[in-house]
């Protein structure tokens, strides 16, 4: 369980209107500090600058899905430690059950409840290493 | 298979004999007795004489009665015992004719008459043998007759000479006996021959009508086999799937084109190899031969196999097999018949459908997520208060959105059904509540097209009463279903009503709509997947062709049937029955 609160968010999302509503929750709701990537490509760039606590990976976008991403943060020193929830409308328990093999903290279904969100997030990072 | 003769049936032959002969001792007797009578006439013993030979025609006359009788009878075989008796007395009282005539006239006659008639008496005793040889004892009692008053006549007539011949008689009697006795026997074993051949015969006879009857039948069933074998390797020959037949080392002993083409080697290069040398990867053999064990180890057919195999071509092909081992009598495996379908295309499709099937329902989930999200954020009042009409709306819309949620989770549902992962959770309850719930849920979804929906007939409250043992939720998933395709279909301000009737042991739920009606050439497929009459409908109205489908498969489930009918007076009306259920 990490020692310090949960502050600071990077959430890869190719929706701008997921991207909206979920930073829209983060802040608000949740008073977090919230950076939004929209292309998956540069994800790993905009982790290193921005150094959050936590990643928030959507599953399905063009160019580069979430489980690639994640393997590739693991390439790099600056992101390979950093805990990961996903964010996904893919539906079977399988899916999900293949996402925590892979080393997720913990998944979070498609549609969200946004005002539940930032406590599911909080409750995700309490969990992680 | 009997053997020997039957007692009866040969005492019956020997009376037969006796009585088939018996016409030459009465004519014998008649003719031998008229000479007698001629040789013996004097005036003196006139009366005797003519008693006598009136007893020769009362004897003869009443054998020949006794004859015809025999002859006439039909049951003569079935109490052969009792007319054996009757020839007896009858022997005896020809016998006994002829010892009295002994008897009076050998005293009273002269030398030369003695002569004749002792000459006589011999001549009938011996050729009384022949007559009755066929039962020594009716002999015995004939010739006692003759011999008991001749011998006693003999002995008292003071002669030396005839008290010696008396002595002869009993001697000569005896030795006619025996002889008798002896031809009776030679009669019986000959008799029981005949008749133990006779049965014998008949027993053939039986054995070998049997035999052309198995015969008949092993023929038909030859050909029956030889029809089933044509038709096999017709079979065979012209299936579309991999026919291999294979001895229990797993070498292939017979080929069909059906396999030479799916695997693309010619049937030459497979005979005689091993299966998995052709037919099997490399890294897949060691797997292979473990089951193979255990099939000839088992001896029991197993399906639903599936193994990738290589092709000629470098290609591969999934097949489901069907193989079963043939077993002798003494349980060895002397074949195995393997019949594989290619499964590749299928196998594809599945894997294609999944994947589209996951990819649509992210599709929508991801707009829903917005549009949910945005309402909820709207409605949580993070963004400050709203005005009341306008969180009513918000409301509103968050909650179909939430519905819409639902559908597609119909579409995971439908998926769930054909795979037959779906598990029903059903309960008892009031089928009546239902339907009215029913209607309230979905008004909101009714006023979108301006539609109302009547529950009818509410003031009958029997039907409503009805309780059904089903799954509550998906059964209000099929009244969803039902209520907003006729809310779609309707016109604007209309309605669509509901009824609920009982249907001999079901209760049918009737969902009437105003709409245009089911287009002919869509009824059939109306409850597939991804039906839908018009495609302009579903981007007008919205639906996925799915809500059909998945209340036919759910209704079915339930024991129930779904089925619609045009509407009298325009319109359709779908229904669908589930039985009561009774406590």
């Amino acid at each position: 369980m990490p020692d310090r609160p949960l502050v600071k968010v990077c959430y890869v999302e190719d929706d701008e209107d997921i991207q909206r509503i979920v930073r829209m929750s983060l802040e608000r709701i949740g008073k977090l500090t919230v950076e939004v990537v929209g292309d998956p490509m540069v994800a790993i760039d905009a982790m290193k600058r921005f150094g959050p606590d936590l990643v928030l990976l959507d599953w399905m976008m063009p160019g580069m899905d979430g489980p690639t991403l994640f393997k590739k943060m693991k390439d790099h020193d600056e992101t390979k430690a950093l805990p990961v929830v996903f964010i996904t409308a893919k539906a079977s328990q399988q899916d999900l059950d293949d996402l925590m093999r892979m080393g997720a903290v913990g998944t979070i279904s498609k549609p969200f409840a946004p005002k539940d969100l930032p406590d599911q997030l909080r409750a995700l990072w309490a969990k992680a290493p | 298979m009997r053997s020997g003769a039957d007692p009866r049936l040969v005492l019956a032959d020997r009376v037969e004999q006796l009585y088939g002969q018996m016409w030459v001792g009465l004519l014998g007797t008649f003719a031998i007795g008229a000479i007698a009578t001629f040789e013996f006439w004097d005036q003196r013993l006139r009366d005797l004489v003519l008693f006598w030979w009136g007893l020769v025609l009362l004897v003869t006359g009443a054998s020949a009665a006794l004859l015809f009788a025999y002859r006439r009878s039909t049951t003569r075989a079935e109490n052969a015992g009792q007319w054996l008796r009757w020839l007896g007395i009858a022997a005896l009282a020809i016998g006994a004719s002829w010892g009295f005539a002994a008897a009076v006239f050998f005293p009273s006659h002269t030398d030369e008459q003695q002569v004749f008639l002792a000459f006589l008496l011999a001549g009938m005793m011996a050729g009384g043998i022949p007559v009755y040889a066929a039962s020594w004892a009716i002999y015995a009692v004939y010739a006692a007759g003759i011999v008991v008053p001749f011998t006693y006549v003999l002995a008292t007539f003071g002669n030396r000479l005839f008290i010696e011949v008396a002595l002869l008689v009993p001697m000569f009697y005896a030795v006619n006996v025996a002889v008798a006795y002896r031809l009776t026997q030679v009669f019986h074993s000959a008799y029981r021959l005949r008749h133990a051949y006779g049965k014998l015969t008949e027993d053939y006879s039986v054995l070998n009508q049997r035999l052309e009857r198995q015969l008949g039948e092993l023929e038909e069933a030859r050909r029956q086999v030889e029809a089933s074998g044509r038709k096999l390797a017709l079979f065979a020959d012209k299936a579309p799937i991999a026919v291999l037949e294979l001895d229990a080392d797993g070498r292939m002993t017979q080929v069909n084109p059906g396999a030479e083409l799916l695997f693309g080697y010619a049937e030459a290069e497979l005979l005689g190899s091993k299966v998995e040398e052709f037919l099997v990867l490399p890294e897949l053999r060691g797997e292979f031969a473990r089951q193979w064990a255990a099939l000839i180890a088992s001896r029991e057919a197993v399906t639903g196999l599936k193994i990738r195999s290589p092709r000629r071509d470098g290609l591969q092909v999934v097949c489901e097999w069907t193989v079963t081992p043939l077993v002798n009598p003494e349980g060895t495996v002397i074949a195995v018949i393997a019949q594989g379908q290619d499964v590749t295309r299928q196998l594809e499709a599945e894997r294609m459908k999944k994947e589209f099937t996951s990819t649509l329902s992210h599709e929508l989930r991801t707009p829903l997520t917005s549009i949910i999200g945005s309402l909820q954020l709207i409605n949580s009042g993070v963004l400050g208060e709203l005005d009341k009409d306008v969180a009513e709306l918000t409301a509103v819309a968050e909650r179909n959105g939430t519905r819409l949620l639902d559908l597609i989770n119909d579409l995971l549902d439908i998926e769930k059904i054909e795979s037959g992962k779906l598990t029903l959770v059903p309960e008892v309850f009031k089928l009546g509540d239902l339907v009215r719930e029913a209607t309230v849920l979905n008004k909101a979804f009714g006023e979108r097209f301006k539609v109302r929906f009547d529950f009818v007939g509410q003031m009958h409250s029997s039907p409503q009463d009805v309780v059904v043992h089903a799954d509550r939720k998906r059964l209000l998933q099929v009244m969803t279903n039902l209520l907003s395709n006729g809310a779609k279909f309707s016109p604007e301000g209309g309605a669509v009503e509901v009824t609920m009737e009982e249907a001999g042991p079901h209760v049918r739920v009737g969902i009437h709509d105003r709409g245009p009606g089911i287009p002919e050439a869509f009824r059939g497929r109306i409850f597939g997947r991804f039906a839908q009459a018009d495609s302009t409908t579903a981007r007008q109205k919205g639906g996925t062709g799915l809500g059909l489908a998945i209340s036919k498969r759910l209704v079915e489930m339930m024991q129930g049937r779904i089925g619609f009918e045009p509407r009298e007076g325009g319109g359709t009306t779908f229904w669908f029955e589930l039985p009561r259920h009774i406590s």
